[in-house]
């Protein structure tokens, strides 16, 4: 039976957090996905959110912006309820944020320039372009792609292709800014950058960080609060001294990377069978 | 089993009935708004003009095969200068649209949902939500307007080619007068039986763009999802025009046989 964390327990969550969770549940069809959550976000501070893959982290980011519905539970943005809003209060809510999707979600029909303006162009008239220029020149250049406005998304690495998204996100000047898996599949340095990245824009712009990864060097480097996510439950929540140093044998196995023991049982009772065998086995048959 | 079968059935349905509302208010506020035309005209010109020579090349091997197979039929009666009206009807009024349309279906419902769907499975859509912006007024109104707007057209093409195929083999293989031909065609087609396949057009467009974009939102991850979704896309797409062809055929009877007397063709 796994112990929860004493603020995800029903009721006791702090209410003054600029985003809420309350006793939120999801499932897709019989399978739960987040059980019972609740979850309090600090303004102006970067939560990090882990867990082993398929634990319910993007299930649980998607949330926070309504981009997912839930089951039974409530979402609060400024002690707003908005897990209710319809699709138009809630286009006005999302311009409040930013979402850096684990694959960057850019429009590969339309060039890094205008990705970047879409969100601009979707909510104000543009009527001055020298100002629109100079903005996204500001926007790439902080995430260190200037020069890349007329290159279309095809042509970019998957670093690349994170860091114009990440200058999308933050086009409109968000006060939160989500991010999905912000660093995996890139190499240890341009993960170093994102992270870099992250906090810079946390310092630079005061934003509200909250990002989803496995990766533990990104989150002991970005995090002020982790907090752990297993089978759908909160198991641990604390900084980052706090998540070393807990007690607890699977959060400990996580943030080392360790297999647990039934995996290393299973490993060692399956002995390889190579596809000539397979075949002259069948064939005996 | 089967209750939960028609519970997921139903389920689909009210889905399917909540996006198509969605799409024509969204479509309804696109004609409004003069910031969306432009994703219109580019939907226009990748869905209508572009479609413009496949939908010909139906249109005149329709008008072609209809002579060629009626030809004998008329001849034994010594009424082969009526070709004409027959091809012509045909075409105007239920070849040229239904095949136009099939060929819409094919050409464009495919490539919609290939689109959405790709972009719902690498999370674009969910990006254009989380900029604040509806997905279906962005994505599917310019589709479904441009559809609406086009097939029309694209039809009227298919028509003027059906009657250019049919009077090539009739008139250049058959050897019918061609005064004939055409004096039997002006008294067998009215301005009624064109207007009637015009107007088919709107609703064939409508239906393939909201059918193919919504199969395109729903579908499932992955490359075989994209792929059963597109065939889900032409096979719904294909039932529902030979459904509305056939619904507003029996309409435009009634409104015909309301208006005007019953009169033979031949």
């Amino acid at each position: 039976m796994i112990a929860e964390e004493k603020n995800n327990q029903a009721g006791s969550v702090d209410s003054n957090g600029v985003i809420v969770l309350k006793n939120l549940t999801k499932k897709f069809g019989k399978k739960l996905v987040l059980d019972n959550i609740s979850l309090s976000i600090e303004k102006g501070k970067t939560t990090v959110i882990i867990g082993p893959s398929g634990c319910g982290k993007t299930v649980l980011l998607k949330h926070l912006i309504v981009l997912l519905r839930p089951t039974s539970g409530n979402v609060y943005l400024d002690q707003r309820r908005i897990d209710n809003l319809n699709e138009d209060e809630l286009n006005q809510v999302r311009t409040r944020y930013g979402f850096l999707f684990q694959g960057g979600a850019l429009f590969d029909s339309i060039s890094v320039f205008e990705n970047i303006i879409f969100p601009i162009t979707q909510h104000y008239k543009i009527t001055n372009w020298e100002e629109i220029d100079a903005l996204v020149k500001n926007k790439l250049t902080m995430v260190g792609l200037d020069g890349f406005q007329k290159f279309y998304p095809a042509k970019l690495s998957g670093g690349e292709k994170k860091r114009v998204a990440l200058a999308r996100a933050i086009a409109l000047n968000p006060e939160l800014i989500l991010y999905d898996e912000p660093t995996t599949g890139l190499d240890p340095i341009r993960s170093d950058v994102i992270n870099e990245l992250i906090l810079k824009l946390q310092r630079e712009l005061g934003v509200t960080s909250i990002a989803v990864t496995h990766d533990m060097t990104s989150a002991y480097k970005i995090a002020d609060r982790i907090v752990m996510l297993h089978k759908g439950k909160i198991l641990a929540d604390g900084d980052a001294d706090y998540i070393r140093n807990h007690p607890h044998p699977i959060v400990q196995q996580f943030i080392h990377g360790q297999i647990d023991d039934e995996d290393l049982l299973s490993l060692q009772s399956n002995e390889t069978t190579s596809p000539s065998q397979f075949v002259s086995q069948n064939s005996k048959n | 089993m089967m209750v939960t079968n028609a519970i997921n059935g139903l389920d689909n349905l009210g889905q399917f009935a909540r996006f198509v509302f969605r799409s024509i208010a969204a479509s309804v506020e696109s004609c409004r708004k003069s910031a969306t035309y432009p994703l219109i005209w580019t939907q226009m010109n990748i869905i209508g003009v572009h479609s413009v020579p496949i939908v010909m090349v139906t249109g005149a091997f329709v008008g072609m095969i209809l002579a060629i197979q009626a030809y004998d039929q008329l001849a034994a009666f010594g009424a082969e200068e009526h070709l004409g009206v027959l091809i012509n009807i045909s075409v105007v009024k239920e070849l040229g649209p239904v095949l136009a349309a099939v060929m819409l279906a094919g050409r464009i419902g495919g490539a919609l949902t290939a689109e959405l769907g790709t972009m719902k499975v690498t999370e674009q859509i969910d990006a254009i939500k989380s900029m604040g912006t509806d997905p279906v007024k962005y994505l599917v109104a310019p589709r479904v307007l441009a559809c609406l707007l086009l097939a029309p057209f694209l039809i009227i093409f298919a028509d003027l080619l059906g009657i250019i195929g049919g009077y090539f083999v009739s008139v250049i293989h058959f050897g019918i007068n061609s005064r004939a031909y055409w004096t039997f065609s002006a008294l067998g087609v009215e301005l009624w039986d064109v207007a009637i396949g015009v107007i088919k057009g709107f609703f064939f467009g409508a239906a393939i763009a909201v059918i193919s974009c919504y199969k395109g939102f729903t579908c499932k991850e992955g490359a075989h999802g994209v792929g059963q979704a597109c065939t889900e896309a032409f096979v719904a797409s294909f039932i529902s025009i030979l459904a509305l062809d056939f619904a507003l055929a029996v309409f435009f009877k009634a409104i015909y046989n309301t208006l005007w007397p019953v009169k033979s063709l031949i």
